[in-house]
């Protein structure tokens, strides 16, 4: 069942919603493992996705080593467990983060008695994503250039009784020291809501 | 963000020391603690009630004490009660406060959590650390990776460690960017030492003296025909002679490059010669006027150039760390890969593959890369751990062997598409410069600046073909032209010997 029949029919359950969400995930890290240069220009290729041109990795690792991830991620939407997923930067020798992309999740209840106004339209949704896209293709303007090696980090914010598979284990959050903090835009779905936003080493030349 | 707002929420909380259990321990050093404190259960263990001796029953309120100020007070300790150890560690420690790092965020967050909603979140990370891009940065150059373990070698067939048969090689030039050994058809075994070119006949055991070159020139490449008829030997000068290794007499001279020719590649009536100035021109040997066209693509020495075996594509590495894949009917790459951070001299096209080509880097890049043509995709990487210097397909098996340099000198055999190595053959005192492969596919050739060529039995053959293998001149012919391929069968050997310089018959 495709996620668009199941938006047609007007309302987008909890278990579509997270393959939406998961979706938008895969093609964010991407698009900032892209910006950021924590892979070569040469390893990305140009995917067209929510009505803009995406740069996905083409390197077989990097993406099953996404597909693992994210995987887990959708299965733990379904279940309503997450609450948070970070993208944390960091370079490679000195094993600190320098940048770290947080996603805060909600799952909007069902109101009790009134029904949903109208359901989103596959376009609004689309728009709102596209509009994060922009967003992270322009942080670039304001983030700092990152001139080391970097590798990254994906973290989840998960319940604790939440199923883990051996593959995930427990961490730090990882924040960046002496941080500025830009909230981005958000979108949600008919289930669930992602804010986004981007925390970054306070350049100590700038004031 | 919600964790700053409540971290200075949580912060003035310590202040206090209201409920919120926060540090405690600066309180033991006061003699007379405060009412308040006092009736706060201990929480740091032995060292709170040692201290706050009067709690445990002693003498009354120790602020009417205070009073009587002229009185002296002896404070008798209960070192049995005390916790040495950690009051020790107590009294050590800075009151400085700490700045906001990571971990005191998460502790905040933690306790904001703590005092928040809920109490039950994890956080979680995959535990597989993300994959590495390619460009390594400049320590790698001076790092000595170790070799990876090999993977044992199949029981029926043996690899030895030693070679077949040394033979010496004086003078030849110890660099890297040149093409000096190659292996034909009629198993005649070329290679360019210093200023001659000798032939090596593997079946007799002859050796010939072809030519000299006069002054300073020397020889850059060789290169048999399909057919191994004529031998085409490239020089620092940058002519390049045919030799017709029959009558030992030199057919023609095409000069024109303006620095040495260090690689070449036969395709039937064409001959690639790669140049020094980065350019690659295609000969039409037939025609008086020679040069057919001019390749100009690589911002460096031309070291590696092979025809594929249909003699559509053309592959060529340069120093410019770049591969450049050429159709045959265009003077413009079809595409360039620049994935290798060193020269690229190593080029070999799959037998069995029509577009899978592999290119090997240079000391810097030590990474075999494996590319689909069609596609230009990468579809593998090893990481070999030496400088690569030659890449050889075995017909038989799905392997391939490469020829490394520094700082190992060794072969390495792989098994192709799992990429797990075979075995690894230690197989000079130097670089590994050259290596043919001899037209049966059983055996390669390396020599190295050690001055010796050595014979390595790698792809003994198995079953039926084992005897049609040595002496058969038809049998199966990989590296020594890199136009053609012809295939030996038990009875095909007639109608393969019949091959021309034309058009090389070939089964596929």
């Amino acid at each position: 069942m495709s996620v668009q029949t199941q938006l047609t029919k007007g309302k987008i359950n909890l278990k579509g919603s997270a393959r939406i969400v998961t979706e938008f995930f895969n093609f964010g890290i991407n698009s900032i493992l892209f910006q950021r240069g924590i892979y070569p220009v040469e390893d990305f290729e140009v995917k067209k996705k929510y009505g803009l041109d995406i740069w996905v990795s083409n390197d077989i690792s990097v993406t099953q080593y996404l597909k693992k991830i994210m995987d887990s991620v959708e299965e733990w939407l379904s279940l309503g467990m997450i609450n948070k997923l970070v993208l944390a930067v960091n370079s490679r020798e000195t094993r600190e983060t320098i940048e770290r992309w947080q996603f805060d999740i909600t799952v909007t209840e069902e109101s009790k008695g009134e029904e949903k106004p109208q359901a989103k339209s596959e376009k609004a949704l689309q728009m709102e994503i596209q509009a994060i896209f922009r967003q992270i293709a322009a942080s670039v303007s304001f983030l700092p250039i990152i001139d080391e090696k970097c590798t990254f980090n994906i973290l989840v914010y998960a319940d604790s009784d939440a199923e883990v598979p051996t593959t995930w284990t427990d961490s730090d959050p990882l924040h960046v020291k002496n941080a500025e903090q830009v909230r981005l835009r958000s979108f949600s779905t008919d289930a669930h809501r992602v804010e986004a936003m981007v925390a970054y080493r306070r350049d100590p030349d700038l004031c | 963000m919600s964790d700053y707002s409540t971290k200075s929420a949580v912060g003035s909380h310590t202040a206090q020391q209201s409920k919120v259990p926060s540090k405690p321990f600066k309180d033991e050093r006061h003699v007379n603690p405060s009412p308040r404190t006092m009736s706060r259960p201990s929480i740091g263990g032995g060292s709170e009630s040692a201290v706050l001796a009067p709690r445990k029953g002693g003498p009354p309120s120790p602020r009417q004490k205070k009073t009587k100020a002229s009185q002296y007070d002896r404070f008798i300790p209960n070192r049995t009660a005390m916790d040495m150890a950690s009051s020790q560690f107590n009294i050590a420690r800075s009151d400085a406060p700490q700045p906001l790092d990571g971990t005191t965020i998460a502790y905040q967050e933690t306790v904001a959590n703590a005092c928040g909603v809920s109490m039950n979140k994890r956080i979680l990370t995959f535990k597989e650390e993300a994959p590495t891009s390619e460009k390594d940065d400049l320590r790698q150059v001076y790092s000595r990776p170790a070799l990876k373990a090999t993977a044992s070698t199949s029981a029926k067939r043996r690899i030895l460690n030693t070679p077949e048969r040394v033979l010496d090689a004086p003078g030849l030039v110890d660099d890297y960017y040149l093409n000096l050994l190659d292996w034909s058809v009629g198993n005649m075994l070329a290679i360019g030492l210093d200023q001659s070119v000798y032939l090596w006949d593997a079946t007799s055991g002859d050796v010939n003296s072809l030519c000299q070159l006069e002054g300073d020139a020397y020889i850059a490449s060789v290169k048999w025909t399909a057919d191994g008829t004529y031998l085409a030997i490239g020089t620092s000068e940058g002519d390049v002679q045919i030799w017709d290794a029959e009558t030992q007499s030199k057919i023609r001279t095409m000069s024109g490059h303006q620095a040495r020719v260090g690689v070449m590649s036969w395709e039937s009536h064409t001959l690639s010669s790669g140049c020094r100035d980065g350019s690659i021109w295609n000969h039409d040997v037939r025609v008086a006027n020679h040069k057919t066209a001019e390749l100009v693509a690589h911002g460096g020495e031309v070291c590696g150039l092979t025809w594929r075996s249909d003699g559509a594509l053309l592959a060529s590495g340069g120093n410019d760390n770049v591969v450049n894949i050429w159709d045959a009917r265009t003077t413009v790459p079809k595409f360039s890969k620049t994935q290798h951070t060193a020269a690229v001299k190593a080029l070999a096209w799959s037998p069995w593959q029509l577009n899978l080509l592999a290119s090997g880097g240079g000391s810097y890049d030590r990474h075999v890369h494996f590319w689909n043509t069609t596609t230009t995709a990468r579809l593998n990487s090893i990481d070999t751990g030496s400088q690569v210097t030659s890449i050889q397909w075995s017909n038989e098996y799905r392997e391939l062997v490469t020829s490394h340099g520094f700082p190992y000198n060794h072969l390495a055999l792989w098994s192709y598409p799992s990429l797990a190595k075979i075995v690894d053959i230690p197989a000079h005192d130097t670089r590994v410069l050259h290596m043919a492969m001899s037209p049966d596919g059983q055996s390669v050739a390396t020599a190295a600046s050690d001055e010796s060529l050595k014979f390595w039995r790698i792809f003994e053959a198995r079953g039926k073909s084992a005897r049609s293998a040595k002496a058969d001149v038809a049998g199966i012919v990989s590296a020594s032209a890199g136009a053609s391929v012809g295939v030996s069968g038990p009875g095909g050997s007639a109608t393969a010997s019949a091959l021309d310089i034309s058009r090389p018959s070939y089964i596929r």
